[in-house]
């Protein structure tokens, strides 16, 4: 008895040890960003905001009492929030459109070069990202397609798709087959039996592969830094850029941070399940 | 394990009446893949070395071959040594950390009882959230003045007054590394998890009955049967480490005592416009990563044999 009580007492300490690391710089970014700057700037530091405020995000969103410099700043933090969701929901959207015909060719359609070029896609994977990207960024400039979103489309396509595909597939081939024999007996085609049978099966996987695909595009930092330098810059090449000044506005920067985590928050605490299944499937290579 | 999870689908009689329509139908849904992945992924390998043995500089009229000067010149050039040896340095501690952390962390989670889901989800998180966000807020975390962890320190009575992380080049290194580590422990205590999910709870009950302590049914019970798991995940960590950017850039910049190779490749290349050279360094980066992670494959073929 004495053991399982030392054992108990043992596991609860590692777990708030493991919750403490986990989660306590998130909280200490979170609270920071209502801190008003005066009082981070105080030693010794407190652990708890005494006081709380709302003028970080104002200023990022541009309302109520601000000074005249930090126009720019909102209307650069409004276009970098809605450049990052435009590229992560466009690289989401192609990726996991390509991935789940794709997957469901590669697990059940007969075509010559099915297994090599399937090989051949997944192998990409083990290829570093940046391997390519000098010559990546010569095509898109003569492509014209640097600073574009179709050109970041592009290449989260080419950095994501593999995964997906991998997912995808083992998701086609985990259904049951006598679902879509039975369908085919009926008269079904096979665009028929994809679309109205086997995709609505596969949804827990399609919402597995889009979260990985999303959450990898949503905190792309060295691929936009080369690829979205102006116009399409996102939240996480923007945020970086508010502390390379003589003065870091450390509550500035934790609150655009926050609200860069906002998105990932919700989707762990929502639909960690599909995340975390996914997580395993796409490791178990 | 590809080909074992590939071949019980590939059926018999799956070509069937209609098989040239399948395979047409087949071949029109994998054609934008092929495209893709070719235009946008191996033809950009393939002239990665071939220009490699160029002389390609937008500073400099023309391209003429240089055979495997680049390369030469890569392997005597001191500074990227340097970063050469920052990077082993970053796997050594960060393979180390993450396997160590995120087993523990995946033992916990495993008897955290009704606790458990909340408990995954917050371990979970930081991998989620993007590299960049989480070295701002370390970077605020690690500020001498006013950052939370010399706070804490000073709290609990230590002389942390003011201390600088990124001064002494070894703390430094840690300090970073201990970043990355935050982001990908998840990864591995996920993928441990689903390990230890796999164990048939017979063998405890039976070795509870046979009288054995917990930590010998840990060594004799658990690890060898999680060990293909850890193998897995310690190849991830292996190539996530070598991938090693985004924290470092953020939080040291271009600082040599830090700097891991993949920085060194990005200012040889977009700052430098030594665009040849740094796809040389590419390429040597390339071999390294694929290397490693083709010793684990090995390996790991190996252990699931035995298993």
């Amino acid at each position: 008895m004495d053991m399982r009580l030392s054992h108990r007492i043992g596991v609860w300490i590692g777990i708030v040890v493991l919750l403490v690391w986990s989660v306590g710089p998130i909280y200490w970014a979170i609270a920071t960003s209502l801190t008003p700057t005066p009082d981070l700037m105080s030693q010794p530091i407190h652990f708890f905001p005494e006081h709380l405020t709302l003028n970080h995000y104002q200023r990022l969103a541009g309302f109520g009492y601000i000074a005249s410099g930090d126009v720019t700043v909102a209307s650069q933090f409004r276009n970098a929030l809605l450049n990052s969701v435009i590229t992560a929901l466009a690289a989401t959207i192609v990726s996991i459109f390509l991935a789940s015909l794709g997957g469901y060719a590669f697990a059940r359609l007969e075509f010559p070069g099915r297994q090599t070029i399937f090989f051949i896609v997944i192998a990409t994977i083990a290829i570093p990202g940046y391997t390519v990207l000098i010559p990546l960024y010569r095509l898109m400039v003569s492509l014209k397609l640097i600073d574009t979103y179709l050109g970041v489309t592009l290449i989260y396509l080419s950095a994501f798709l593999p995964l997906a595909l991998w997912l995808m597939r083992s998701v086609f081939q985990q259904l049951p087959l006598s679902i879509e024999e039975a369908a085919r007996i009926d008269g079904a085609g096979r665009l028929t039996i994809l679309f109205r049978i086997v995709m609505p099966l596969a949804a827990p996987g399609l919402v597995a592969a889009s979260i990985i695909t999303f959450l990898g595009a949503w905190g792309q930092y060295m691929v936009p830094l080369i690829f979205s330098p102006t116009r399409t810059k996102p939240l996480t090449v923007l945020i970086p850029e508010f502390s390379t000044k003589n003065f870091v506005d450390y509550g500035l920067i934790n609150a655009a941070g926050t609200i860069a985590m906002i998105v990932p928050i919700l989707i762990v605490v929502f639909l960690n399940r599909y995340l975390v299944s996914g997580l395993t499937a796409g490791s178990v290579k | 394990m590809t080909l074992a999870a590939a071949v019980p689908a590939r059926r018999k009689g799956d070509k069937g009446i209609d098989g040239s329509a399948d395979a047409r139908l087949g071949l029109m849904l994998a054609a934008p893949i092929v495209f893709a992945m070719l235009s946008l992924v191996l033809i950009p390998v393939a002239s990665t070395l071939w220009e490699s043995m160029h002389r390609v500089n937008p500073m400099m009229a023309g391209t003429p071959f240089i055979g495997l000067q680049h390369y030469r010149d890569l392997l005597a050039d001191p500074i990227v040594n340097e970063a050469w040896r920052n990077t082993f340095i970053y796997v050594a501690i960060c393979v180390a950390l993450e396997t160590a952390g995120g087993i523990g962390a995946a033992l916990l989670i495993n008897q955290a009882g009704r606790w458990r889901r909340y408990l995954l989800a917050a371990v979970v998180l930081p991998w989620a959230l993007p590299g960049v966000v989480n070295a701002v807020v370390w970077g605020w975390i690690y500020n001498p003045a006013f950052g939370l962890l010399n706070g804490i320190l000073v709290a609990a009575g230590l002389d942390f007054e003011k201390f600088v992380w990124f001064n002494d080049r070894t703390i430094a290194l840690f300090a970073v590394s201990l970043v990355h580590v935050w982001r990908m422990l998840p990864l591995t205590a996920v993928i441990v998890l689903a390990a230890l999910q796999s164990i048939p709870n017979d063998l405890y009950e039976a070795a509870r009955i046979d009288g054995a302590s917990r930590p010998k049914m840990f060594a004799n019970i658990t690890l060898p049967l999680i060990r293909g798991g850890i193998a897995i995940a310690m190849t991830q960590s292996t190539v996530a480490a070598f991938n090693f950017f985004d924290e470092a850039w953020i939080l040291t910049g271009s600082a040599r005592g830090t700097r891991p190779i993949l920085v060194q490749v990005y200012l040889e290349a977009f700052q430098n416009l030594h665009f040849s050279y740094g796809m040389a360094l590419s390429v040597l980066v390339m071999i390294a990563s694929l290397a490693v992670s083709l010793v684990y494959v090995l390996r790991v073929q190996r252990v699931t044999r035995l298993d």
